[in-house]
């Protein structure tokens, strides 16, 4: 019986695509079945995030013991990621706006603080350690002022990595062969007067090039450091505003008439830069206002002024005025979203309070540790050949307790960019000789129109917090921008 | 209809289909999304409380937001006004016959565009630099050799108060090329025959350019206009690299996309942000619609 043809209608599935068809579909079925089946890499133990390559380098040294130890005992191991300052703290705002994983503990730099301590307390992604600290007695172990930048409406929301007390740094060389006693300089008018001498054309262009104070009205760091000197700032420890504060206008005017004029002492030699760094070694910057933090990056990026450099309390505002202030800092905080909070506890506290840490912290990077217990090591009492011999640790240390009180308000940012506006404005108007002649200008001169400068920049903080549906009425403001009450910080 | 049409008629939608769901996953829904953003305010993505217009009251009042717009429409009629004259001067300078090399000449006013920003900024952060940089040493230098000239300053603060030529001029350099491209291809289709016959007529030069070049490479110009005119809307990579995130000294740097960059993913200001999104977005339509209207009538 002879067989039926295949009917025309008949569904073949192999005729359903084209080759090429077929090709495309099995792949994109392999490549779907192995992203599904691909093992999702789990780090064991607990993560750390830092954003500083020092921190990370000492921190591996000290836990590689702690997780050796670790696999006999079965506690969890900790392994350190550094991520880029900016990329760390996108990731970590991310993970708590969003619910995304984060690591276990996080360090967190001055400077960002305020991004997660913008919303109601409750909202903070940190976990609030004031009780903790409390109970084990930390709050008197640690330095008072350094919890000051990681408390936001009186919780604290990080362990202190350190202190960051201010001083002086001047060329010694310089200062020593113009004859010049230091001792003479008290105030920053004595600073001004007594090393004047030193302002000098080195290039016969008919044009200074050496100048005294490396500082410039747009250096942000600079002037947040004088301004706290000064005790002002931008809130106080009540939450109170502080931009439109005498201190604040005083040092306004004083810090842009140091950039201007016949009394110009100051000079544009940022930090981290590489012409920056020329112009130090090049001998045209005599003196820097210097955290300990960056004396150990002056070390590792300028080891050409070895010798050539000495330390001093920065000059008072006023006689008898505070000769130290504060600039940068760290923290290590515990997001809520981790799943072993003693564990990671147990970590901060081995690493902080380490006197392992803190040898090292000094050692590599000039940091002095925050743990008053840990000030009378005798490494910071060491000659430091870098400052001419002089114990820069020990120098550090005396003004330690005496760092001002910096704020950690959800508005503390915005505030101090005000402030900065305020600065490029004055020295604007100064400049164009809109306040007085060029001839006549100084701090005294300038001080009126700083003044009305700040109240602006205060008026539109206020207005910037009243925006804030969330925090208005615990801050304190109307939606109109006006006070309401007390606030508190 | 044949077996295979009849059993394949999904064989398009099928392989459509990733791309369809991908658009709408992450085209289409964000669209949507950022609207009802932009009538919340946001602490976080999980908090929001509904406040309606007010993100764009508060916009209209925001001294920031006001100099980020003024700062990024300086910018954009630099590139406009500055930039793509220059580009269409080059590109006819390169058109001629009797210039020698002339795709060497090309090649290297196209090179800078292959240089990434991130490069770029890093590299004009170097050049604008007070006391050491390059072209503040160099004018100081040529300045003091030329005895009548006042010397220059070098401490000329370029990314401190000039800040905006020194943005324009690092575009200027990278994108130059760029457009001259665009307006290369287009004078090689401007007809030969008009221009001879305007030529037999007694144009000069200027008439020719104005009554015969400008004409024939009109739609390209609107098109090069409103491309440029968008790239400069969303200019974010050269300030925000080389100015850092607020745009520099009073925010003279500082662009709508920075803005909305900062206040969204640094304030978590998400409403905030999807606010000046569209605002931009409305900004960049009305400036389409006016290329549209420009062409046709160039066109005509």
């Amino acid at each position: 019986m002879p067989s039926t043809p295949p009917s025309p209608n008949r569904w073949n599935p192999l005729e359903t695509l084209s080759p090429g068809g077929w090709i495309i579909l099995i792949i994109a079925v392999i490549s779907t079945g192995a992203v599904l089946v691909w093992p999702i890499e789990k780090t064991e133990g607990l993560q750390l995030w830092t954003f500083a390559r020092n921190h990370s380098e000492v921190y591996e040294n000290i836990l590689d013991r702690r997780n050796r130890e670790a696999e006999q005992t079965g506690q969890p191991k900790v392994t350190v990621f550094t991520i880029d300052g900016p990329a760390l703290n996108r990731r970590t705002l991310a993970g708590f706006w969003s619910g995304t994983p984060v690591a276990d503990l996080i360090e967190i730099e001055r400077s960002a603080i305020s991004q997660y301590v913008s919303g109601p307390i409750e909202n903070v992604g940190f976990t609030d350690l004031t009780d903790t600290i409390v109970a084990e007695g930390l709050d008197q172990k640690i330095n008072p002022p350094s919890f000051s930048p990681w408390t936001s409406r009186g919780r604290i929301f990080g362990l202190p990595h350190d202190v960051h007390p201010v001083l002086l740094c001047y060329r010694a060389d310089l200062v020593e062969q113009a004859g010049i006693d230091v001792n003479q300089i008290e105030t920053w008018d004595d600073f001004a007067e007594v090393l004047r001498p030193l302002i000098a054309d080195l290039d016969g262009d008919g044009k200074p090039d050496r100048y005294l104070l490396n500082s410039w009205y747009t250096a942000q760091g600079e002037l947040e450091a004088l301004l706290l000197q000064a005790g002002g700032g931008t809130f106080d420890s009540d939450g109170d505003l502080l931009v439109a504060s005498e201190a604040n206008a005083k040092v306004l005017a004083q810090f842009v008439a140091w950039t201007l004029g016949p009394d110009r002492i100051a000079i544009d030699a940022p930090d981290f830069s590489a012409s920056g760094n020329q112009l130090k070694i090049e001998g045209k910057v005599v003196a820097q206002i210097m955290p300990d933090w960056l004396a150990g990056i002056w070390k590792s990026d300028m080891p050409q002024l070895g010798g050539k450099l000495k330390l001093m309390p920065l000059p008072a505002w006023e006689p008898g005025g505070r000769r130290t202030s504060v600039r940068g800092g760290t923290m290590i905080g515990i997001p809520k979203a981790t799943e072993d909070f003693d564990a990671a506890w147990a970590v901060a506290k081995d690493l902080y309070l380490s006197p392992k840490l803190a040898k090292e912290m000094f050692q590599t990077s000039n940091i002095i540790s925050p743990v008053m217990e840990l000030w009378d090591e005798p490494y910071y009492a060491e000659p430091d050949p870098f400052f001419s011999d002089q114990p820069s640790g020990s120098l550090f240390i005396e003004q330690a307790p005496h760092v001002p009180f910096r704020s950690s308000n959800p508005f503390h940012v915005a505030a101090m960019n005000r402030i900065s506006e305020a600065a490029t404005t004055l020295y604007g108007e100064a400049s164009e000789g809109a306040i007085v002649p060029l001839d006549q200008i100084d701090a005294d001169a300038l001080l009126p129109r700083a003044q009305e400068l700040l109240k602006v920049a205060e008026k539109r903080v206020l207005k910037e917090m009243s925006r804030n549906v969330f925090l208005r009425k615990e801050l304190g403001i109307t939606p109109d921008g006006e006070r309401i009450g007390e606030a508190v910080e | 209809m044949s077996s295979r049409s009849r059993y394949t008629w999904w064989a398009p939608y099928f392989f459509i289909a990733p791309f369809v769901l991908l658009f709408l996953v992450f085209t289409v829904y964000p669209l949507i999304y950022s609207v009802v953003m932009a009538v919340k305010q946001y602490n976080g993505l999980q908090v929001s409380v509904f406040v309606g217009l007010e993100n764009f009251f508060n916009l209209a009042e925001d001294l920031e937001f006001r100099k980020a717009l003024r700062n990024t429409f300086v910018f954009a009629a630099g590139s406009l006004f500055i930039q793509l004259p220059c580009s269409l001067g080059l590109a006819m300078l390169l058109n001629r016959p009797d210039i020698r090399a002339r795709g060497f000449f090309r090649m290297i006013f196209f090179a800078p565009v292959l240089v990434g920003l991130a490069f770029v900024a890093v590299m004009f952060g170097l050049i604008f630099e007070k006391n050491t940089g390059l072209l503040n040493v160099l004018l100081h230098d040529l300045t003091a050799a030329i005895p009548l000239l006042p010397t220059w300053d070098k401490e000329f603060p370029w990314l401190q108060e000039y800040v905006m030529p020194a943005l324009i001029l690092a575009a200027f350099w990278m994108y130059i090329g760029f457009n001259m491209v665009y307006f290369l291809a287009a004078l090689q289709n401007v007809s030969k025959d008009l221009i001879e016959a305007a030529m037999v007529d007694g144009a000069n030069a200027w008439h020719r350019f104005l009554n015969v070049t400008i004409p024939a490479i009109w739609p390209v110009a609107t098109f090069v206009f409103l491309l440029s005119f968008i790239g400069s809307m969303q200019l974010f990579e050269l300030p925000f690299l080389l100015l850092g995130p607020g745009g520099g000294p009073d925010k003279q740097g500082l662009t709508v996309v920075m803005y909305l960059f900062d206040q969204g993913f640094n304030v978590g200001r998400f409403g905030y942000a999807g606010a000046i999104g569209w605002v931009l977005a409305m900004i960049l339509f009305c400036f389409a619609m006016l290329q549209k209207f420009l062409a046709r009538r160039g066109e005509a």
